[in-house]
């Protein structure tokens, strides 16, 4: 029987195997998205829309400035690196830098409908009734040194407004000049060319980032020397991190690999257990992949990077299974006999700490849920069925020194002569514990989870402030039942907004809203034309027309507009027709903003940083209820072994090492995350097995603990690596992972203070 | 027309180093004149005339003071356009926002230095003892497109400058009474100008 289902075992194996190996063939499908491990806004498909669209209008696009003292040099090397990677086919031709003729377009598309235009500034001027102010600035660009000044203009537009209108359109990227059909900043003597880009691949593809980045990067490099280039775009910041996470990744899975190996090969003195130990990881790790593709169709680095921990753990079975080398049992079943309830159990346990990370509604996580049950099973199934088969070890002699050393800690949790030792170690932590927990702070901003590169986000903030671009962390979403109602409720939001020190830009500030202009239309007759037009012309000796030029026969329309290309971003303000971004430069006040859109109609303020940080503190706290409810079904589990007293005690140890962990990581200035929170799910699973093999031990043998020593150890090596991790969130989980192990193991054995916890049984 | 202007002010102030008596104008120096600035446009009944004083400051800018019969200083530095009327602002236009003038800038304090090659890309340049002529030789190029055509009477300044531009409106001014360093900034220029 044992046979069947071990070949039954070989067979699922075998066919995850074949299913992997046919998907690599291709390249694994490999996801770098840190955003793909957070859940997907379900409330409102809207707000989700709103935030695809701008992720993705964003997510394509390259901005890089290019600098040098000289402008040819700078301008040369601008027109370089679009040639290079246009012609590499990484970059689209098209540019989003309206040229000339679009220009032209746009003043053709809006000088006819100029009656219902004006300039923020100037409408505000008519509202205050103060129309003298215009004809004062008129008479002073006619009197003085340049303006626009022209006889075919000021017939149709006698006190220029509409250049007033046209300078004061509320660009993006204010702060660039057009020189010669490219975008320019001077600063401190650096020609900053502007270069747009966007890209013809998905920047989140590990193949597309690299081959873009190479040649970005070789483009640079054959610049001449002052050349300085700063990047924005996803693309850069994708590549880095899945650059770094792999790197990282493989780092910690070859030290965490060779330090298992290592304690192995010290520990039993022998190949063999080492080759099932990795024969168990192995076919965890490929089940658990084989699992995860076929589930999810992608694997995320960070399912990758746990898989790289997952090692840790599953070699925790092959390392109890062979601790009894170390004892009188000889043969392979009866080996297994003995550490068996406490695998099942182990296991059991473990992957009801697991399930917990797959209710969770992060869909990263789900990965590394899957990833790690069906890793463990697959480790757990391997020891119990193939190990008894394969395993030929002779019994050995444990090494003296480490079995007094084992026996030391049985001891000390044991014996009356250390009752004050004991209770000096559990004031010593209580008191440690209590001083932690008055540091011990939430860590909840998204935006310190990440591992961004640093230079990235300097470089970032730098073309932001250079070129004026705003920022696209927080937006408002304008909804209405048509366009003119949408652009009529930008309006009112403008009106709330104005006055900020900020600018912000509306597609309703580049064609308002009908009633706008008409609205305009009078005010500008009303207030401007009626009491000042005569007595202007007189002064200046101009004739009126002699005809009045008809109005246009209808509004200006959106559409108009947005066909002279000549204002590219307009297509990231209208989602729709009935739908539109407002988006913000840097330095709103956060609280005024939120005010602005209190109370009118349609308008939301979505804060996709806020909202995320919003969500990690939201599933904290869904955590700590978890990790409240999973110790009750451990021990209903427990309970029905040890009765509710023995299983209260079973896992008073992990319980006591993920209550303590936060507040001791405290005292290192390490804050309690959502990923400390998870660490803790793991924590108590690893504390609970720790706990469950010693208690299984009826004799006290030093081999059980020598065996979860080795257990900690090599959880401690994985995960403790974790901790030296530059992604915040992994440090967080590495850091709780490791002084939470760490403390179950030391608590374990205190579970064998009372003799009888288990039946006694006959041996063999 | 701020471009046409700038041209202009760029001739004045190149102009100087073409003859071979005065100094050319260097960073630090002060020229200062009177000038008459006269547009004529069509539909009406006379040219628009104001009169008043300029100081040039390279490497700094321009301060163009209107006095009558509409009192408007216009103050042009690498940042910008900025107009005020009895010292209210009545027009700001960053050179950010305004394509080109920072450009002009640039030209301006090229050829400052005696660099013609700014303005040899944009415009074909005729001299001779005492005229030069400016016609633009790309049709295309924005920085030409509103200029029909330029011509600078030069003494041991430039004297006085008429430009043309495609509607048939032109701008013509005068220039007397230029000293080149007679008095340096006084505070309000200064000011003006940082």
């Amino acid at each position: 029987m044992r046979k069947v289902l071990a070949l039954l075992w070989l067979a699922v194996v075998i066919v995850a195997g074949v299913h992997v190996a046919t998907i690599a063939r291709s390249g694994l499908p490999l996801e770098t998205d840190i955003m793909a491990l957070l859940p997907r806004e379900e409330r409102d498909p809207a707000v989700q829309a709103a935030k695809d669209r701008i992720a993705e209008t964003l997510a394509r696009r390259v901005v890089v400035l290019v600098g040098h003292p000289e402008r040819d040099v700078a301008r040369t090397e601008a027109s370089e690196l679009r040639r290079r990677l246009t012609e590499a086919g990484l970059v689209k031709t098209e540019t989003d830098v309206p040229g000339p003729e679009a220009i032209k377009r746009l003043g053709a598309a809006y000088f006819p409908h100029r009656a219902g235009l004006l300039a923020d500034n100037d409408r505000a001027a008519l509202e205050h009734g103060d129309g003298q102010s215009l004809v004062t600035r008129a008479l002073s660009q006619l009197f003085g040194f340049g303006g626009f000044v022209e006889s075919r203009l000021l017939a149709r537009d006698p006190f220029l407004l509409f250049p007033a209108f046209l300078t004061g359109l509320p660009v993006p990227a204010n702060r660039l000049s057009i020189d010669e059909g490219m975008p320019t900043v001077i600063e401190d003597g650096t020609h900053w060319v502007l270069v747009s880009l966007i890209l013809t691949g998905e920047p989140y593809a590990l193949e597309f980032q690299n081959r873009f980045v190479t040649a970005f990067d070789a483009a640079l490099a054959d610049a001449p020397p002052g050349v300085t280039a700063k990047r924005l775009g996803a693309v850069f910041f994708a590549q880095a991190g899945a650059t770094q996470a792999i790197g990282e990744s493989s780092r910690i899975g070859l030290v965490s690999l060779a330090g298992i190996v290592l304690l192995v090969v010290v520990a039993f003195r022998s190949a063999r257990p080492l080759l099932l130990s990795l024969l168990a990881i192995g076919t965890g790790f490929l089940v658990a992949l084989s699992a995860c593709l076929a589930l999810f169709g992608s694997l995320h680095v960070a399912a990758q990077l746990f898989g790289a921990s997952l090692i840790g753990i599953a070699v925790d079975y092959a390392l109890l299974y062979f601790g009894q080398i170390f004892t009188n049992r000889t043969r392979p079943a009866d080996r297994l006999a003995q550490v068996m309830p406490g695998l099942a159990l182990g296991a059991a346990c473990a992957i009801i700490g697991y399930s917990a990370l797959a209710l969770s509604p992060f869909p990263g996580l789900k990965q590394v849920a899957l990833f790690s049950a069906m890793g463990l099973l697959g480790s757990f199934l391997t020891v119990v069925l193939w190990f008894p088969l394969l395993d030929r070890a002779p019994g050995a002699r444990l090494n003296r020194p480490i079995a007094a050393a084992a026996r030391g800690l049985w001891r000390f949790w044991d014996e009356a002569r250390f009752g004050r030792a004991r209770i000096a170690l559990v004031l010593v932590l209580a008191g440690l514990g209590a001083i932690g927990l008055a540091r011990l702070e939430p860590d909840d901003d998204v935006r310190r989870q990440q591992g961004l590169s640093p230079t990235l986000v300097a470089e970032q903030a730098e073309i932001q402030r250079l070129a004026g671009f705003g920022q696209l962390t927080q937006f408002f979403l304008v909804e209405g039942d048509s366009e003119q109602q949408v652009l009529e409720r930008e309006e009112a939001l403008s009106a709330r907004l104005s006055g900020s020190a900020s600018g912000w830009q509306a597609a309703s500030r580049f064609v308002p809203s009908a009633k706008r202009q008409a609205d305009t239309a009078a005010l500008v007759e009303r207030d401007l034309t009626q009491p000042h037009l005569a007595a202007y012309r007189d002064r200046l000796g101009m004739a009126a027309p002699a005809v009045p030029e008809a109005a246009p026969a209808a509004p200006l329309t959106l559409a108009e507009i947005t066909a002279t290309r000549a204002l590219p971003f307009l297509d990231a303000l209208v989602l729709s027709e009935k739908m539109h971004v407002v988006t913000l430069d840097r330095g709103h006040d956060p609280a005024r903003l939120r005010a602005a859109a209190e109370g009118l109609d349609g308008v939301r303020l979505i804060d996709p940083t806020g909202d995320l940080s919003e969500l990690l503190r939201a599933y904290r706290l869904r955590t700590l209820g978890l990790l409240t409810l999973t110790p009750l079904l451990m021990l209903a589990l427990l309970s029905w072994r040890y009765g509710w007293g023995g299983a209260l005690r079973v896992m008073l140890p992990a319980t006591a090492a993920i209550v303590l962990t936060p507040p001791l990581l405290a005292l290192v200035g390490v804050g309690f995350s959502f990923f400390s929170a998870m660490g803790l799910v793991l924590v108590l699973s690893i504390g609970t097995d720790y706990a469950l093999f010693c208690a299984e031990d009826r004799d006290r043998d030093a081999a059980i603990l020598v065996s979860v020593c080795l257990a900690m150890l090599t959880t401690s090596l994985s995960f403790g690596l974790l901790a030296f991790s530059d992604v915040a969130a992994v440090r967080a989980f590495g850091a709780t992972m490791l002084v939470g192990v760490l403390l179950a193991f030391l608590l374990a054995p205190s579970v064998k203070q009372r003799r009888g916890l288990v039946p006694e049984r006959t041996e063999r | 027309m701020i471009r046409a202007l700038l041209l202009v002010l760029l001739l004045a102030l190149s102009a100087t180093g073409l003859r071979a008596e005065p100094a050319m104008l260097k960073d630090g120096d002060v020229l200062r004149g009177h000038f008459v600035q006269e547009r004529h446009m069509q539909g009406f009944a006379h040219p628009i005339r104001s009169e008043g004083s300029f100081v040039v400051a390279p490497g700094r800018g321009l301060i163009w003071r209107a006095e009558t019969p509409f009192a408007v200083t216009t103050v042009v530095t690498p940042a910008g356009l900025v107009q005020s009327v009895e010292g209210t602002e009545t027009t700001r236009l960053a050179a950010t926002r305004l394509p080109f003038l920072s450009r002009l800038y640039d030209m301006m304090a090229g050829a400052l230095g005696g660099d013609w090659r700014a303005l040899d890309g944009v415009f074909a340049i005729t001299r001779t003892a005492d005229q030069i002529v400016l016609v633009p030789s790309k049709p295309d190029d924005p920085t030409a497109a509103q200029i029909a055509g330029i011509t600078a009477r030069l003494g041991r300044f430039v004297e006085a400058v008429e430009i043309r531009k495609p509607g048939g409106d032109f701008d013509r001014l005068t220039f007397t009474a230029q000293s080149l360093n007679t008095r340096p900034l006084d505070a309000a220029e200064a000011a003006m100008l940082k």
